[in-house]
């Protein structure tokens, strides 16, 4: 049965809300606050595109530099979350666009997550399992829903997808996904 | 595992992978409100560059190292400054001096001897210009019918002694080969490398009749499964070879031959029996099969195979004369490209604007991507080009271009503005148009619907120019601190 579960760890819109109105304001500290909130978020919604952490690690910085400069223009509208991710999924899809269909086949373009002291190495290992195995849009769902709280909804406006489509494609994703981490025997 | 324990392991893993790049983010953003824009380079902005170079790196010498080359550059052996190789499934290497003359044109497979058969067997591109005879190959391979299919993928590799003149051959060829492609409408994937070759791949390359840049992909799909055969490997072309890494090479593809082999039994067909087969891989769908297309007594009938096990997975038998299920194919799509066009924009609520739309595959579905500009705001649209569903729409504003007109306060400190130049390594709006309209022959008289806009990538500060003229849209990436043409683009002008 599907369920809509907000996350633990997952900011209030209210507070967000007020961050981004200090920022518009230019209340630098606002955007740090801001950033530590969401980092995790913005930076899912740019892999779950790109699938390569050097370029989400640079989609992401150009959305939080978007945000600060566009904050100034943004309206209470109630989803700051959405808003946000609305800009980090727009300047994923145009890095996409750039990359186009040129590909250098550097060593990293096939390792998503590089390892590094920083990401442990289990974490590592299941962000590879879950972006190699999954397809564009249940990968973006699963991620969009785990880590930024979005409710089916949310995820739905801001993929431009029917709800039920949303809602489909996550159930099969977590099914795909348990099988993956658990094994055949995964329910 | 409970819905909640899997999303919270993956919050968990998502957060501790996010980087934290706090600094560099409140590097960019300036002091005021939301208007500045800091267009100095950062070292933390330019991480992921220098990580991905690093890697390559690494990875280079780790391959000297376990091949036992300890550092040795074969083909310094030779008096060649770089070996160029381009492989589709023609394999075909070129030797050139420093000054960029080919030295010797030789296709290395059967197929890549064919390609070069007009060219004198490659000779007749010995003294020729490096990008002009590259230029002269993959027109033959486009001739030759080697790079029709939506998927199809050629690999350039770049082996040079020096990492610098090594790294600008790849760019200037790429460029250069993804010119001559658009040119010609087509769709084929453009994929580069740079290698350091050592005595024991090169060998390995030629005992397989390969090239060593095709050798070296082996070697990283070895790397991903090492119960593969190199021999094996060796065999598939660079499109199989590509979606075997993106997929994590599960297993040995059967290979193209033999899932035509299947088709034929499958359909009760002998050698002799058909008067056209294609097989086009598509490993790197959900279910990994080879499309094999068959023409018998003028029907066309479309079987997959599945790439691992061999087994007919979608088909039909010719002799009930009944089209097999659908299957991906580069046909002709139902909902035309003005269609699509209609589409979007009435989904937009504009009319009759110029668009840029072109033809894409997705998920083993043929669509239309179509962009347009109205009224401040660009659009995008994906449509489905079977059945005329808008399949993604997007609506952004415009970015406000960099002109002479935006008041002198609104303008970023550190940027300039359009013609200055104050900042270090920034050439300015107008010298990037120039150096945009003198690599496209176009004078800047002819040039209409002229954009400039500034934009921040890969801790890089470029210039993204559009513009048209006879009858054609340009775009072009600039580096703002050398002007070099860093990437382009020339669509029809409809």
């Amino acid at each position: 049965m599907t369920q809509e579960t907000e996350n633990a760890g997952v900011t209030a819109g209210g507070e967000l809300e007020e961050l981004l109105l200090r920022m518009g304001a230019g209340d630098r500290q606002a955007l740090a606050a801001l950033y530590s909130r969401t980092r995790a978020a913005v930076y899912a919604t740019a892999l779950g595109l790109l699938q390569n952490a050097a370029d989400a690690q640079d989609a992401a910085q150009d959305t939080f530099v978007k945000a600060w400069e566009a904050a100034v223009r943004y309206r209470p509208q109630g989803s700051p979350m959405a808003w946000l991710l609305t800009i980090a999924r727009n300047k994923a899809l145009a890095r996409l666009r750039r990359r186009g269909r040129q590909q250098t086949l550097s060593d990293e373009e096939w390792d998503a997550i590089p390892a590094g002291a920083t990401v442990p190495a289990e974490d590592r290992a299941l962000l590879q399992r879950a972006l190699g195995a999954l397809r564009g849009d249940e990968r973006q769902i699963v991620l969009l829903h785990a880590v930024s709280g979005l409710k089916h909804r949310q995820i739905a406006e801001l993929m431009d997808m029917p709800l039920a489509t949303v809602l489909s494609k996550y159930q099969r994703t977590l099914k795909k996904l348990r099988v993956l981490l658990e094994g055949d025997d995964a329910t | 595992m409970t819905e909640r324990e899997l999303n919270e392991r993956l919050r968990q893993a998502v957060e501790n992978a996010a980087p934290d790049d706090l600094e560099a983010i409140l590097s960019r953003c300036g002091n005021g409100k939301g208007t500045v824009i800091e267009m100095k380079k950062t070292s933390s902005a330019s991480s992921g560059r220098k990580r991905r170079y690093m890697g390559l790196v690494a990875a280079c010498l780790a391959l000297v190292l376990v091949a036992g080359g300890g550092g040795l550059f074969y083909q310094q052996a030779y008096a060649v400054a770089s070996v160029i190789s381009l492989d589709v499934n023609p394999s075909i290497e070129l030797t050139v001096n420093k000054s960029e003359k080919v030295l010797s044109c030789t296709g290395l497979n059967e197929e890549g001897r064919t390609v070069l058969a007009d060219m004198g067997g490659g000779s007749d591109l010995k003294g020729a210009k490096l990008d002009v005879a590259v230029n002269a190959i993959v027109g033959a391979l486009v001739r030759s019918g080697y790079l029709d299919d939506l998927d199809s993928a050629i690999l350039i590799s770049v082996e040079d002694s020096d990492a610098d003149r090594g790294a600008r051959l790849q760019q200037e060829l790429v460029a250069s080969v993804d010119g001559v492609l658009q040119g010609a409408s087509n769709q084929t994937a453009v994929l580069s490398q740079s290698v350091t070759a050592n005595k024991a791949l090169d060998d390995q390359a030629k005992q397989n009749n390969i090239s060593t840049g095709k050798a070296y992909l082996v070697e990283r799909v070895l790397a991903v499964n090492g119960s593969l055969s190199f021999d094996a490997l060796a065999g598939l072309s660079v499109e199989e070879l590509r979606d075997l890494l993106t997929t994590g090479a599960p297993a040995m593809p059967i290979g193209k031959d033999a899932a035509l082999q299947a088709a034929l039994a499958y359909a009760g067909l002998g050698e002799g029996d058909y008067s056209w087969a294609e097989v086009d891989p598509e490993l790197d769908e959900a279910t990994p099969y080879y499309e094999v297309e068959l023409i018998v007594n003028g029907q066309e009938t479309d079987y997959g195979v599945h790439a691992y096990t061999g087994e007919v997975i979608q088909g039909a038998n010719v002799s009930a004369m009944n089209p097999g299920p659908a299957l991906p194919q580069g046909s002709t799509p139902a909902v035309t490209q003005a269609d699509a066009e209609a589409i979007a924009m009435a989904h937009a609520g504009v009319q009759d604007v110029p668009a840029v739309t072109k033809q894409d595959y997705d998920d083993g579905a043929l669509r239309w991507d179509v962009e347009f500009r109205a009224d401040g705001y660009e659009y995008e649209y994906e449509i489905d080009a079977a059945t005329g569903a808008i399949l993604s729409s997007q609506k952004e504003a415009e970015p406000v271009p960099v002109t002479p007109n935006v008041p002198a306060a609104q303008q970023p400190a550190q940027s300039g503005g359009s013609t200055a130049s104050s900042s270090s390594g920034d050439i300015g709006a107008d010298a990037a148009k120039t150096a945009a309209l003198a690599h496209a022959g176009v004078d800047a008289s002819q040039a209409s619907r002229m954009k400039c806009e500034q934009d921040y990538d890969d801790g890089r500060l470029e210039y993204e120019i559009e513009f048209a003229a006879g009858g054609y849209e340009y775009e072009y990436t600039i580096d703002a601190g050398s002007g070099a043409v860093l990437d382009h683009e020339r669509d029809r002008d409809d």
